[in-house]
């Protein structure tokens, strides 16, 4: 893969006169901008087809061979939920997603940063996680649908620590699945103003005969915003229901 | 509104309002010895305005955690007496004055017949609050802010809303339960515009509620370190008479409590 040497975005991207008042004002207000350098926000979404098929997308950097590394038992429910995966699958039943797969789901989320956090949005579900940035300690022990994130930055990369998951979530819509003894790494990085380069070690002794790595990009989204995505209950259970929007009225 | 001692959750934030609020609160009948130590520290109080902590672009900086610091707007905004479980207090509509919702009278007879349906609360199917109901009972919220956005994470169905700030226009035809905001600033008060809603929100438990006609305006202003005075005016014609205004305090958790996400189980452990 190329390796982009690229200066942190915000340096890159703003006009002079803009550097000159945050200058001024370092120091005088809280918040944002972010005095790691690292500028995440934005609208992103994977344009891949990871939620589908992890190993089939070509996202699984290791092990080398791009398969899960399931042990023997965990390979059989992982058929068992293929199988059943048009009903079974949480995510459809408009379950929050989960992590990593909440980052590679074919719809957009936003990211919002101050000095206290990482906030991400996920239109899918309306589930948002808040990455603090405050070397606070994990809530351990809890089973939250999307976890407990503690964060920090190496250079320019935000690194995001990810435990205290219930089993109830996905990887993907293929059944791949974890259980709550996940524990999920991710990095963040901006590789340019365009792509936020998505990286994320998958570790659960449970399910797992070793800790297994996808990276994937994913790519800025200009001209939307996140909708609403609440669930709908009906004759055939619960299932999602975005807010469209049509531009005449 | 505020009749008697015991209803004044928001009494400093009268106090600060008194130069408009002190008259009309006098002829109420409070004691004039009140009324003259309201209006004295009223005038303390613009002598010392208070100087909200501001982010980088000098815009008020209202990021943290916050709640309503009453809960009897949870059960009924118009307020309510205790009865079994539930507390009393005053109302939050401060206007029209009586505190009481102007309701049409088949609107009024709608929210009668909600109020002995209670089981169809929408959050108590896991649904979205809606505005302003996401403000009102005492839950966590956080507000996250920046030169583009303001975003509030309420801990309570994980409700989202995400408001620009650039002047964008809204959404058409979108009809959504949180409804679609757009934010600016007057002085030091940001001022949010929501419309689209899906008209499928209640107001309280108790079954008040809105339709799809609502245009709510909010106004988000710190008065204190630990406190946002939060209004919100509520116009639908297709359900009310008039506009009308709730104006409730929203404190700064003292332990910066931690957002969680409250999630409900339906049919599936």
């Amino acid at each position: 893969m190329t390796r982009f040497i690229f200066p942190a975005p915000q340096i890159r991207n703003v006009k002079p006169a803009f550097v000159l008042v945050l200058l001024l004002t370092a120091g005088s207000g809280r918040g944002w901008p972010q005095s790691a350098g690292a500028d995440l926000r934005g609208i992103w979404m994977a344009e891949n087809k990871a939620d589908a098929n992890l190993e089939r997308a070509h996202v699984i950097v290791d092990p080398p061979d791009g398969k899960i590394p399931y042990q023997p038992e965990a390979a059989a429910q992982q058929k068992q939920n293929f199988e059943n995966r048009a009903t079974a699958d949480p995510e459809k039943q408009c379950f929050q997603p989960g992590v990593p797969r909440a980052a590679y789901l074919p719809s957009p989320f936003q990211i919002f940063q101050n000095d206290r956090g990482v906030y991400i949005v996920y239109q899918d579900a309306h589930s948002y996680r808040i990455i603090y940035l405050n070397g606070s300690p994990h809530n351990e022990g809890l089973g939250y649908a999307m976890g407990d994130s503690r964060g920090h930055w190496e250079g320019n990369t935000l690194v995001a620590d990810v435990i205290s998951f219930s089993d109830s979530t996905w990887l993907n819509a293929a059944g791949d699945y974890h259980s709550d003894e996940l524990h999920v790494v991710e990095r963040y990085t901006r590789v340019n103003p365009d792509t936020l380069m998505y990286e994320a070690t998958i570790e659960d002794p449970k399910v797992f005969t070793r800790p297994w790595k996808i990276r994937m990009p994913l790519r800025l989204q200009k001209g939307i915003q996140i909708l609403e995505d609440e669930c709908e209950e009906g004759e055939n259970g619960r299932r999602h229901h975005v807010t469209l929007f049509k531009e005449t009225r | 509104m505020c009749q008697s001692q015991m209803g004044c959750p928001d009494q400093e934030y009268k106090i600060g309002l008194s130069s408009t609020l002190g008259p009309n609160v006098c002829l109420n009948g409070f004691s004039m010895r009140f009324c003259l130590l309201l209006i004295s520290i009223a005038a303390f109080g613009q002598a010392t305005k208070f100087e909200p902590p501001r982010l980088a672009d000098g815009h008020p900086d209202l990021q943290g955690v916050w709640r309503n610091s009453s809960i009897v707007a949870a059960f009924n905004v118009e307020g309510q007496k205790a009865y079994d479980n539930e507390p009393g207090g005053a109302s939050v509509i401060v206007d029209p004055p009586d505190g009481k919702l102007p309701y049409l009278a088949a609107a009024l007879q709608k929210a009668e017949d909600n109020h002995v349906h209670r089981e169809r609360d929408p959050t108590g199917h896991c649904h979205m609050h809606g505005v302003p109901r996401s403000l009102v009972p005492p839950f966590p919220t956080e507000i996250v802010e920046d030169n583009n956005y303001m975003v509030l994470l309420s801990e309570t169905e994980h409700s989202i809303r995400i408001i620009p700030l650039d002047g964008r226009s809204h959404l058409r035809n979108y009809h959504a339960w949180a409804g679609d905001s757009r934010g600016h600033w007057e002085g030091d008060t940001l001022v949010v515009d929501v419309t689209e809603f899906n008209g499928k929100t209640w107001l309280d438990q108790s079954g008040n509620f809105v339709d799809e006609n609502e245009h709510v305006v909010e106004r988000f202003t710190m008065t204190a370190p630990d406190t946002i005075v939060y209004e919100a005016r509520v116009e639908d014609p297709t359900v009310y008479s008039r506009p009308w205004t709730l104006r409730v305090s929203l404190r700064a958790s003292a332990k910066r409590h931690r957002v969680d996400r409250i999630r409900l189980y339906r049919g599936r452990a």
